[in-house]
């Protein structure tokens, strides 16, 4: 870290350190990249915001060697740039930390941080030692003081696994660092710590970029940000001279219907699900968790990471085998042995991880719409794809899906359309219960509002919603009474009238706030 | 827009479909440019008794390349076909040299032996392998062995022969100039075909080799897919012991040995992939070809049959790299 480039504050905004200037990138046909132009200073903050699809992905990519541009101009550091391969990129001292981490789980924290420059001794041997030491070093260098780099990966949980990421970032020398998503998995205070050392970084004098879908993380760490839509920049701004509104505005090119004040209770029905003292395998303690959930009710659970937030839903649904308690479904005990069960008791689960749990990505959308369902597109084991088609065509239009064709493959479609697809595969079953893990993970947010607004419909057609999230703002805005989880106990139920970033974070931090003495 | 609802209205596995049919027409034209080849090099590639050699000789491979085709499509392997046909062969010859039966009686006895032969071995590397969730790659290696001990057993190591007459009738019997052994294998490629595109088990045989994950969570039994897959391996591995002892007229314990490493070449030589999901057996049907007329038409060219195994295997290696770029092309 210490022979990293002796800090120079961005003294001539006039001479910028890096500028791209009318990049453009096609794959094939389609205009990935239409006219690009930004620049970055040395040790600033720059953010890149739009929605999925806009092109920060595939400006990264370039930057990092990952893809040759088309046409266009990049220089850095006044001379012209073209890296040919990651590799070169990063020997030009620009480093990207993924949205998707690329450790490898079974290697020590040490051998993962020294992948690509193992230290060697005599004979080309490895020098475990100084290997350790430099791991100890950028670990330090992050205030990661407290973990042992001997220790695996895979012993990491996943807020920790990005902080390894970043060390392992800047222990190369950095000069560019770009942050793709990082806070995307992180609890607040997680994300807290991730700030307090992009705060260090920019000291030390490396400009960093912050590709993030949270306004509010954007406007409290960087100096300026640009904004994408359709594969273009559309401006630059200071965030001291902005606002958010006026950021979503730039990219959505429209203003923003769906505002976060709308307050409306809607009536309740009968309780349609009873979960008393869960204990689920990751629980460590004996108190379990006990809810109820009435039709048309949005209850949200939150928590920070690791509280057992995500654990509670899979054992309701019984992908994973809960040690003790009961679940009951419209006053009857039942028992699922499997998601088979809780399926057939009217049951949906959008997971959090549309690409591992949640979607056959190279099948057409279609398929992956029926793939709950698949008894009422088929009659004795025969698929009736022409009937297949016209329901998946009638659930696309229900949820506003942007697409092509029915039968294109699900990984064609952006982030937010895909996750629709998650909700039309549960929609075409007609679920009285639907759990929810981080239903806009990854989203942008035109299609964030689109979500929400489809939630808040099934709420008042009289399905019961219980909706897990890390985004504060997303539980306030959905639910009618949130659950806040801290180290797997419910620590305390907030009512809309108490509801306040402040009061669930106290609750999550496993205090009792005032205001929400007297949970409704 | 018009257009927009004609395509619509095309089934949705359409593009599954339209991608298949075009990596089908590349492994197709690869079949083309093989006999184009052959026919103008060799005098008698192309005459009506050599195609018919064709057609038997690869009858038995295709037969296991069908039921490879599932296994494989589920992201599985099966290794024992081979030594599960042997086995199932010497079942069957041991049922249809029983006294005191019928011509008929005897084969029907036969049939039903082999088939239930080869069910119970396929079922069982699936129910293992699901059940414990373990690689089936070990565990049908391990059943290549039982079976095959199990055939030389049950045979006392002994060739099993003096078939009723209307069996041997059956190997041979030609309409047209065609085996009515290709036609059955033609048939179960007919019904592999459509199982796989136009049923439920076969969207999710395709689905469990996308992502398992994502069809547990939709609520259905993978295991219970992934047993049938195997299941049905076996099957066809019982009814090419059928086909064999018709054929040869004998039940060998040692026949079959290295079969099951050309059904799995036919498979992926016919574009399925290896890590499963994606694929069809329309291609298997071709890999098969391929695999046949090279066999067949570099003996004629005058090659050795050493020559043949080891350009067979570039084969496989080339087709491989194909598939590779492929991938590669599809997903960007």
């Amino acid at each position: 870290m210490a022979a990293r480039l002796a800090a120079a504050p961005a003294a001539a905004p006039e001479t910028p350190f890096l500028s791209v200037l009318g990049l453009k990138k096609y794959f094939g046909g389609v205009k990935a990249l239409d006219g690009v132009s930004f620049s970055l200073e040395e040790g600033e903050v720059h953010a890149l915001v739009g929605e999925n699809g806009a092109g920060k992905s595939t400006l990264i990519k370039i930057l990092s060697g990952v893809f040759p541009y088309d046409s266009g101009e990049i220089s850095l550091a006044g001379d012209a740039y073209r890296p040919s391969s990651p590799h070169n990129a990063k020997g030009h001292g620009i480093q990207v930390v993924h949205q998707e981490f690329n450790l490898l789980d079974h290697l020590t924290i040490a051998e993962n941080i020294s992948i690509e420059d193992m230290p060697t001794g005599r004979f080309g041997l490895l020098d475990r030692k100084e290997m350790n030491r430099r791991a100890r070093q950028a670990l330090d260098a992050i205030g990661l003081t407290d973990i042992n780099v001997t220790q695996p990966v895979s012993s990491l949980g996943i807020a920790h696994r990005q902080l390894v990421e970043i060390a392992r970032a800047l222990q190369s020398k950095s000069r560019i660092l770009i942050l793709d998503e990082p806070t995307a998995t992180l609890t607040e205070r997680e994300t807290k710590r991730l700030f307090d050392i992009v705060g260090g970084i920019k000291a030390d004098g490396v400009t960093v970029v912050f590709v993030s879908h949270h306004l509010d993380e954007v406007f409290a760490i960087c100096d300026r940000v640009t904004v994408f839509r359709n594969g273009k920049t559309i401006a630059t701004d200071l965030i001291s001279e902005m606002t958010p509104e006026g950021v979503v505005q730039r990219m959505v090119g429209r203003k923003l219907a769906e505002g976060l004040e709308d307050q409306e209770t809607h009536a309740t029905g009968e309780t349609a699900l009873r979960v008393e003292n869960l204990l689920t395998q990751a629980n460590p303690g004996e108190t379990g968790v006990s809810l109820d959930l009435k039709a048309g009710e949005i209850v949200g659970i939150a928590g920070l990471v690791g509280a057992g937030r995500t654990e509670i839903l899979r054992g309701i649904f019984g992908i994973d085998p809960v040690r003790a308690g009961t679940i009951h479904r419209n006053g009857k005990e039942v028992r699922f042995n499997g998601p088979k069960d809780a399926i057939a008791a009217g049951i949906g689960f959008v997971t959090e991880d549309r690409k591992d749990e949640g979607l056959i990505l190279d099948m057409p959308i279609a398929a992956n719409m029926s793939l709950a369902s698949l008894k009422s597109v088929s009659k004795s084991g025969l698929l009736q794809l022409a009937s297949e088609t016209k329901r998946a065509r009638e659930g696309g239009a229900k949820l506003k899906l942007k697409y092509g064709k029915t039968s294109d493959a699900v990984s064609s479609l952006s982030g937010g359309n895909q996750q629709k697809v998650v909700l039309a595969k549960w929609l075409a079953r007609g679920p009285q219960v639907l759990l929810l893990d981080e239903p806009t993970r990854g989203v942008d947010v035109g299609a964030k509002a689109e979500i929400y607004a489809i939630l808040k419909d099934l709420a008042r057609e009289g399905v019961a919603l219980l909706v897990v999230s890390s985004e504060m703002p997303e539980l306030m805005t959905l639910a009618d009474r949130i659950l806040v989880l801290a180290e797997h106990r419910i620590q305390g139920e907030l009512g809309r009238a108490d509801f306040s970033e402040e009061n669930i974070l106290k609750l999550a931090y496993g205090q009792t706030p005032e205001a929400a003495g007297d949970t409704q | 827009m018009t257009t927009d609802t004609l395509q619509e209205a095309a089934p949705p596995v359409s593009k599954f479909s339209v991608r298949t049919v075009l990596h089908n027409a590349g492994i197709g034209l690869a079949l083309l440019a093989l006999i184009l080849f052959f026919s103008v090099f060799t005098e008698h590639f192309l005459t009506p008794n050599n195609i018919t050699n064709i057609l038997t000789q690869i009858t038995i491979n295709l037969i296991l390349a069908v039921g490879m085709t599932f296994v494989i499509l589920i992201g599985g392997i099966d290794l024992s076909v081979g030594s599960v046909m042997a086995f199932a062969a010497v079942v069957a010859g041991k049922a249809i040299t029983l006294p005191g039966f019928g011509p008929a009686e005897a084969i029907a006895l036969a049939i039903v032996a082999a088939t239930l032969t080869g069910v119970l071995c396929g079922f069982l590397n699936g129910a293992i392998s699901a059940y414990w969730a373990l690689p089936s790659f070990i565990i049908t290696l391990g059943m290549l062995n039982i079976a095959r001990g199990a055939a030389l057993q049950v045979s006392e190591a002994q060739t099993i022969y003096s078939f009723p007459f209307a069996f041997e009738e059956f190997g041979s019997a030609m309409i047209y100039g065609v085996p009515v052994v290709f036609l059955v294998a033609l048939v179960l490629v007919f019904i592999a075909w459509f199982v796989l595109n136009f049923t439920v088990f076969g969207r999710l045989i395709y689905g469990i080799g996308n992502n398992e994950e994502a069809v547990r969570l939709a609520g259905h039994s993978v295991s219970r897919y992934k047993i049938a897959a195997f299941t049905i391996c076996g099957l066809t591995a019982g009814i090419a012991a059928i086909v064999y002892m018709a054929r040869l007229n004998i039940s060998s314990p040692i026949a079959g040995i290295g079969f099951e490493l050309n059904a799995i070449a036919a498979v992926i030589i016919g574009g399925t992939s290896l890590s499963g999901g994606r694929g069809s057996v329309i291609g298997t049907l071709l890999g098969a070809f391929i695999i046949g007329v090279l066999a067949n038409g570099l003996i004629l060219i005058g090659l050795s049959d050493f020559m043949r195994q080891m350009i067979t295997g570039v084969v496989i290696i080339v087709a491989v790299i194909l598939d590779y770029y492929r991938a590669k092309y599809a997903s960007t």
